[in-house]
């Protein structure tokens, strides 16, 4: 995406490696663009600092903070010496104005994101833990379009991204990975867990949801 | 990937009754409603409950599940002969492009609808505490300052006096400036009557193949030969900034390959004659900057199967000695020894400033043993250790390097 030229006169901000573009409860009035660098998403859950996400040239971050102000829910810290575009929710309009292909961007971004969330809500939604726990197996299979559902998968999370996933405490997740494991369902290593056949685990997911309204 | 023809946008007619398309169908396909009518019919997700609405002429349909590429949440029903433009994603782009108003609105549509997602989602956590950004910004300051990344903790208790200067915290967040500023960070400092997350708890090697024990306690045996001076030196508030310049120096060092060759804790500044295992790191030291990594190995390894030394100096060279020790063992091809070696060494100096460079390492070890899972399990250990350096940005194109294979 060409953004333009005369936008980083006006709009463009330099940041150190290391150095806080904004911080997980600060009010946030402004988003940005990376024109050149990366950035490092991260979030303080249960006094530790978790990285929830890296960010690269041509990614736009802070963008909750484009229709009202509101606390931001993570912090950005620039990973390298890193020259960004930052603007203000003032400035949007004309931003968009003048760079419509930016509009899609955002667009396209929000889109994501709301599937993210809802997605998740359902995995939330669901009562009983090891479903939810499968359920989480489930949508991080679906988030892979390289994966083949019909065969053998392997996901590379950990019991404890599967809890946060799934709202969990970490021993429950293990008990549950471990008995699914017992089963037959699953083989867990570390950092990864093969399912032998997601396509049950989408089954019985499916027909809980579909009781859970009855 | 996206398609440059210009398949352009087209007229399609639909009788009554017809489906556009079913909940759960994938399609890049986006609508707008010319004529007649289209119901979209969608499952709540909390209750299970139907909920009907209605396209309005000239709206469009279908975008959310198009561009964010995942299966329709909704059927559209056509009610009525019914006439739409259909689209995909280029030509959607083409035709917004020209209409900003309309992007402005799906943005405010969108995010509208996020922000209600969100608040669900916290209440099914349970989470329904509200929220006190004001405290909340106090406290990330609180983690950042104890965890000892100083710089960030300045950042959110200079953002903290900028928009609340009149609130509870004020005072403590000045007084943490100008300990910060004035360089005289020691543990009494840490410990005021505010808000105080418990200190931030290690990340520890929860490794399957290899023998790391946690060595997040150290038992009394563990502790046991290590003076009182080490312990302060390292966990020390004082003397967290000069260990994040070490680890920028690892890096800069010899300029070479990863250049991340040193592993010493400090220059050695003694004159000759200083103590013996200081000295006999340094020729050590030697050996391994002239590449002779077999017989610096072995020196490393006469140094560290001692028993740990007395003075300062000495007991630097002998920690310095293990982390590189392990780094012969891998330029020497010796993988196996290098792990043991780097596993042994975070177990005997719990918290030590080599650690990070240390999982940096055993990263990279298998990385070549081809176990990339394993690999960016370490680097990821990396990537969450604070203070944030060059190393985190090298982990990070390390982990994008095994992701993108």
């Amino acid at each position: 995406m060409m953004l333009d030229e005369r936008f980083f006169d006006k709009f463009g901000v330099e940041y150190k490696t290391s150095e806080i573009i904004f911080c997980e409860f600060e009010p946030g009035n402004e988003f940005y663009f990376i024109v050149t660098g990366s950035v490092q998403i991260v979030k303080v859950i249960n006094n530790k600092e978790k990285t929830l996400d890296v960010l690269t040239k041509g990614d736009v971050f802070g963008e909750m903070a484009i229709l009202e102000e509101q606390p931001r829910s993570a912090t950005a810290i620039a990973m390298e010496h890193t020259k960004l575009l930052r603007f203000h929710r003032n400035n949007f309009d004309a931003l968009l104005e003048g760079n419509p292909q930016l509009a899609y961007k955002l667009l396209v971004i929000f889109s994501k994101r709301i599937y993210d969330a809802k997605r998740r809500l359902m995995i939330l939604l669901l009562d009983e833990p090891q479903l939810k726990v499968m359920d989480v197996m489930i949508m991080l299979a679906e988030q892979d379009p390289k994966l083949d559902l019909q065969s053998q998968i392997t996901l590379p999370v950990s019991a404890q991204q599967i809890a946060s996933w799934a709202g969990m405490a970490d021993t429950d997740v293990q008990k549950e990975l471990t008995h699914l494991a017992r089963l037959g369902k699953i083989d867990i290593y570390g950092d990864k867990v093969v399912v032998h056949k997601i396509g049950e685990f989408q089954r019985m997911v499916a027909s809980k949801r579909k009781s859970m309204y009855a | 990937m996206r398609q440059t023809s210009t398949t352009g946008i087209l007229p399609r007619k639909y009788k009554s009754g017809s489906i556009i398309y079913f909940e759960g169908d994938k399609s890049e396909y986006i609508y707008i409603l010319k004529t007649g009518r289209v119901l979209l019919t969608s499952v709540k997700l909390d209750s299970g409950e139907e909920v009907k609405e209605d396209v309005r002429q000239g709206e469009f349909f279908g975008v959310k599940s198009s561009l964010g590429r995942y299966p329709r949440e909704e059927t559209a029903q056509v009610i009525g002969d019914t006439e739409v433009l259909i689209m995909n994603p280029s030509d959607f782009e083409r035709l917004i492009l020209r209409n900003v108003n309309v992007v402005l609105k799906m943005l405010r549509v969108f995010s509208n609808q996020l922000r209600r997602i969100h608040k669900s989602v916290r209440s099914v956590l349970g989470d329904e505490t509200e929220i006190k950004p004001e405290l909340e910004l106090f406290k990330i300051g609180e983690y950042y300052f104890k965890g000892g990344s100083l710089s960030h903790a300045r950042y959110a208790f200079k953002k903290y006096l900028e928009y609340y200067p009149d609130q509870q915290y004020a005072k403590a967040a000045m007084d943490r400036i100008k300990a910060i500023d004035s360089g005289q960070v020691s543990p009494e400092d840490m410990d005021f009557g505010t808000p105080s997350p418990a200190p931030a708890s290690r990340s520890v090697i929860d490794d399957d193949g290899f023998s790391f024990d946690e060595p997040e306690a150290p038992g009394p045996q563990g502790d046991a030969g290590r003076g009182d001076g080490k312990r302060s030196r390292i966990d020390g508030g004082d003397d967290l900034t000069p260990v994040s310049s070490e680890m920028d120096d690892f890096l800069s060092g010899d300029g070479g390959g990863s250049g991340l060759d040193d592993f010493s804790l400090d220059n050695f500044e003694e004159p000759g004659g200083g103590p013996s295992v200081a000295d006999d790191y340094a020729r050590a030291k030697g050996l391994m900057k002239s590449g002779k990594f077999a017989e610096a190995a072995a020196k490393m390894a006469e140094i560290t199967s001692g028993a740990e030394p007395a003075g300062i100096e000495d007991r630097r060279a002998y920690e310095s000695a293990h982390g590189d020790l392990g780094t012969c063992y891998v330029k020497a091809g010796r993988l196996k020894e290098a792990l043991d070696t780097y596993s042994g060494m975070i177990k005997k100096f719990p918290g030590t400033p080599l650690e990070k460079a240390a999982y940096f390492y055993i990263g990279t070890i298998f990385e070549s043993a081809n176990k990339p899972d394993k690999a960016i399990s370490y680097f990821n250990r990396v990537l969450n250790m604070t203070p944030k350096d060059d190393l985190n940005t090298q982990a990070m194109k390390k982990i994008r390097e095994l992701q993108s294979r």
